[in-house]
């Protein structure tokens, strides 16, 4: 059991991945282009006989497959390590087991991460590896049809589970039809409709050289892996063709009240919802200020909101708000759950509270402990090999330069409370905002009533809602 | 090859001779124990600027009776609520003032507090975590409010979770003598009805400097830390010796079956054997042997339900840290519409396969490199450091016995592996359960 909520992951989430404390750098990796177009960043660290290597493929996220194709991308990512020309699928796992080494594959809304750890004497054999799925995985029929009921059989498993599943119905609802509202894992009846050719296709376009940013962070001799590297990952070719367009479809317009969901979950006896409202988009200027902002409002255990709903009444065990930015796009999500009879008061607070941020801002006190909060926050969440690869590999890929965190908290440390406060007007929503409920409809279904006006959809339902027009 | 200069170049850079990497070493960790018992390790790492500071206390839900189930953890929260000389929440807010910020965390055998700060706050963090050690206030108005916050984290937990729901009933099922029959988290008519006297007791009596180990690993000079804490903890008194827990789990003597029906899009399934402490000498045998059947797509378990038979989508659990018995649990998730006698039958296929065959010596020695390099895992952060160190002093005899782990996996004979399987996976006390969609 612990005792809270995990407040710095949404920090972390919305910073892409985190930072380094006011006057402090992350330390800047060496970097260079091989000639097929593949970036890479090394940074040599000797305090552990370990190495994290981490390669982000810019484009092949959930964001960029076809839409009516939905879990493509999720499901290529995981076929990379399914087998690739020297290897089989069994040989492969089990030789990475046999090193004590992990290599995994993530797909999130615009990329797919593979992300691997080995012993500093096993980086030549993990590199051999990893660019074998990079650049000849087998992507074979069976380890299709296998993978893909797998992850059908996930899309059921996590409609069991609340915490996990709202976020999939509650970015549908906010941004309907365009790709970020996406799940995914894809839904029960997107995934029957991928066939093998469509995992084909979606790798050739997708997962070239010229879109892969590799990390390597850890204790090796620098010497033999650039001659392993040029040996490996240096010799996969471009293709002819230009890579595909990055960046998303403008979003939709803002719909003027609330757009309102109720999933039923019978058996119930709690009730989670998420509101969501529009954020900003990666390396926006107004970052700096909204972070402090967030702190103050539900980005830390002491919130305004964690504090009304927790700590003074008692009616959750968390209640937390954070942004999530996307290349042109971001928002922001605010979270609890309670129990069914004190649904329509967890709300009635939260919209209080967010009343209130907008109409009278914070103190000049509270900005100054939240900026404190965010600088001493920091350094910790670049410790560690994996964490600074993915640092690299996210700064190179967004364009936003090694000195990014370094800038952002240079501006974090001088934000005043009127940025703060005009972050709070331009962010926190009045009524331009999506609810959705997951909970026991006929046990919540009234206390709602005053909140919109609610579709109601089964979570047995496949999918994740039908889209609501916007 | 423009443009491969410039990698060589970059990578050549202070290239020379690799010297040889490591973590720390036992030199580098101060041990010290005040006169009222307190322990204290102090181990100086620069890397970033802050600080990991962690009160580990022996108390845990092994120490609960019937009726104060669930009070460790719940005094896990009261210790944010107030104090004689700080009111409800300011721990917080001040720490989070310093830019720090914590968390806590209850087992069945021990209760962490875990502080993240920058350097500038030690003197502080220090006062604090004394004065919180010294005594809580207890209000009885906050005392119901966070009575009510443990209970939405029960419902979150167990109540409105099939798979929380279904562990809960495993344990009370296979467990039915020692304190490990009920979760950390206490039924919830206990939660409901904890008096606070009572609480306040259990509080007094274990959460006592010498029941406790603080553990400060980061950015700080030692001799000074040492006097911040002789300082600000040299005069809490010591409480009596807690009472040892001496009920025994009797031996395994049924099979047992637990079938639950809910509302659900996927089965579940769970089947536990009993295996002993973290003291045990089978102890790191089995953990080996958790690693060959269960980690790792390349494991035995992994290989049959998930990729051959395709009845599951995961295969998770393995071997408990615990100071008693406990219980090995195989926790598959199986596709929807699977049949839990097939997964049964599949999972006893390959146990007795395990005790009829043994292992292989490349299973051995893939086992023996997963446990090597996931060690360093632990190691990765000041955090990591210090809570190796507190969980070395407390489950495996003392902190010194971090830096031997690797040499007590690798002292584990081959043939202990098959061994171990043979006399802890008896498929006639093995408890199973399982959750059946309506």
């Amino acid at each position: 059991m612990i005792h809270k909520f995990a407040f710095g992951i949404v920090m972390i989430a919305a910073l892409g991945t985190a930072g380094w404390a006011a006057g402090f750098q992350l330390p800047p990796p060496a970097e260079t282009r091989l000639d097929n177009g593949l970036t890479v960043l090394t940074l040599r660290d000797d305090a552990l006989p370990v190495v994290h290597v981490t390669c982000l493929v810019a484009g092949a996220g959930t964001a960029y497959e076809p839409a009516d194709r939905g879990g493509l991308a999720e499901l290529t990512g995981r076929l990379l390590l399914r087998g690739t020309a020297g290897l089989s699928a069994e040989a492969l796992s089990e030789e990475l087991d046999f090193l004590g080494a992990t290599l995994a594959v993530s797909t999130d809304t615009e990329n797919t991460w593979l992300n691997g750890r080995c012993l500093a004497e096993h980086l030549p054999r993990l590199l051999e590896i990893m660019a074998g799925s990079l650049t000849a995985p087998l992507l074979a029929e069976d380890e299709f049809i296998k993978e893909r009921n797998r992850q059908l059989e996930q899309v059921k498993a996590i409609k069991d589970e609340p915490d996990d599943v709202i976020e999939l119905y509650a970015r549908r609802t906010y941004f309907g039809d365009h790709p970020l509202g996406r799940p995914g894992l894809g839904t029960e009846s997107s995934l029957p409709a991928i066939g093998h050719t469509d995992v084909r296709q979606f790798y050739r376009r997708h997962v070239r050289p010229d879109r892969c940013i590799l990390a390597i962070v850890g204790h090796f001799d620098p010497a033999p892996l650039a001659a392993r590297l040029m040996a490996t990952l240096g010799a996969w070719r471009a293709p002819e063709t230009p890579a595909p367009e990055l960046g998303l479809p403008a979003l939709p317009a803002l719909p003027a009240g609330p757009v309102c969901l109720l999933v039923d979950k019978p058996e119930a006896t709690q009730a989670n919802f998420m509101l969501v409202a529009p954020g900003f988009p990666l390396g926006d200027a107004v970052e700096p200020a909204a972070e402090v902002m967030n702190t103050i409002f539900g980005g830390r255990f002491t919130s305004w909101f964690n504090t009304e709903l927790r700590i003074k009444r008692g009616l959750t065990y968390g209640a937390r708000s954070g942004f999530e930015s996307w290349r042109g796009a971001g928002i922001l999500l605010i979270e609890s759950y309670t129990r069914n009879d004190a649904i329509g008061e967890a709300l009635d607070l939260t919209l209080e509270l967010l009343r209130k941020a907008r109409r009278q801002g914070f103190a000049d006190a509270e900005t100054a402990s939240a900026r404190t909060y965010i600088l001493g926050q920091f350094p910790p969440q670049l410790e560690g090999g994996a964490a600074k690869a993915a640092a690299y590999a996210r700064l190179a890929a967004y364009r936003l330069g090694f000195d990014h965190y370094a800038r952002f908290l240079q501006r974090v440390d001088t934000a005043t409370t009127a940025e703060v406060n005009a972050a709070a007007t331009k962010l926190l929503p009045g009524s331009g905002y999506a609810l959705v409920v997951v909970g026991q409809a006929d046990a919540i279904g009234k206390q709602l009533e005053k909140f919109g006006t609610f579709r109601i959809t089964p979570i047995a339902m496949p999918g994740f809602s039908e889209a609501v027009n916007r | 090859m423009r443009r491969i200069r410039t990698l060589l170049l970059g990578l050549l850079l202070g290239a020379a001779a690799l010297p040889a990497a490591g973590a720390f070493s036992p030199a580098d960790v101060q041990e010290h124990r005040l006169d009222n018992g307190l322990k204290i390790l102090l181990l100086r790492d620069a890397s970033i600027p802050n600080i990991a500071y962690y009160t580990f206390f022996r108390v845990g839900s092994r120490n609960e009776r019937p009726g104060l189930t669930g009070v460790s953890h719940f005094i896990e929260h009261m210790m944010f609520n107030g104090t004689a000389a700080i009111g409800p929440g300011e721990f917080d807010r001040r720490m989070e003032g310093l830019g720090g910020s914590n968390n806590a965390f209850t087992g069945e055998d021990i209760t962490a507090y875990t502080d993240w700060f920058p350097s500038g706050g030690l003197a502080e963090m220090t006062a604090m975590e004394a004065d919180r050690m010294r005594g809580i206030s207890f209000e009885p108005e906050v005392f119901e409010s966070e009575r009510g916050v443990v209970a939405s984290e029960r419902r979150m937990a167990v109540e409105n979770s099939n798979d929380g729901l279904l562990d809960e009933q495993l344990r009370a099922t296979a467990i039915a003598a020692h304190p490990y029959h009920w979760g950390v988290i206490g039924w919830m008519s206990d939660i409901l009805s904890w008096r606070r006297p009572e609480v306040m007791d259990y509080f007094r009596l274990y959460y006592a400097p010498n029941n406790a180990v603080l553990v400060v690993v980061g950015d700080f000079e030692p001799a000074a830390a040492l006097e911040l804490v002789r300082r600000h903890y040299g005069d809490i008194p010591a409480s009596p010796a807690p009472p040892p827990v001496t009920t025994r789990e009797p031996e395994a003597v049924a099979a047992k079956h637990v079938l639950l029906r809910r509302q659900a899009m996927t089965p579940l399934f769970k089947l536990a054997f009993r295996v002993p402490g973290t003291g045990d000498s089978d102890y790191f045998a089995l953990e080996l042997l958790d690693n060959i059947l269960l980690k790792g797509e390349s494991s035995r378990l992994h290989r049959r339900l998930v990729r051959e038979e395709k009845l599951a989508t995961a295969v998770t659990g393995g071997m408990p840290v615990n100071l008693d018995p406990y219980l090995f649990t195989i926790d598959v998730k199986p596709v929807a519409g699977a049949d839990p006698a097939r997964i049964e039958a599949v999972i006893r296929e390959e146990l007795e396969r395990v005790r009829h065959e043994g292992v292989s010596a490349r299973e051995y020695q893939k086992a023996l490199n997963m446990r090597r390099a996931a060690f360093y895992d632990g190691l990765d952060s000041i955090g990591g450091k210090a809570l190796q160190l507190g969980l070395a002093e407390i489950y495996h005899g003392g902190w010194r016995n971090l830096f031997t782990l690797a040499d007590r996996y690798r002292s584990v004979p081959h043939e202990q592996v098959q061994t171990v399987a043979r006399k802890y996976f008896n498929p006639h006390t093995a408890t199973l359960a399982v959750l059946q969609p309506e």
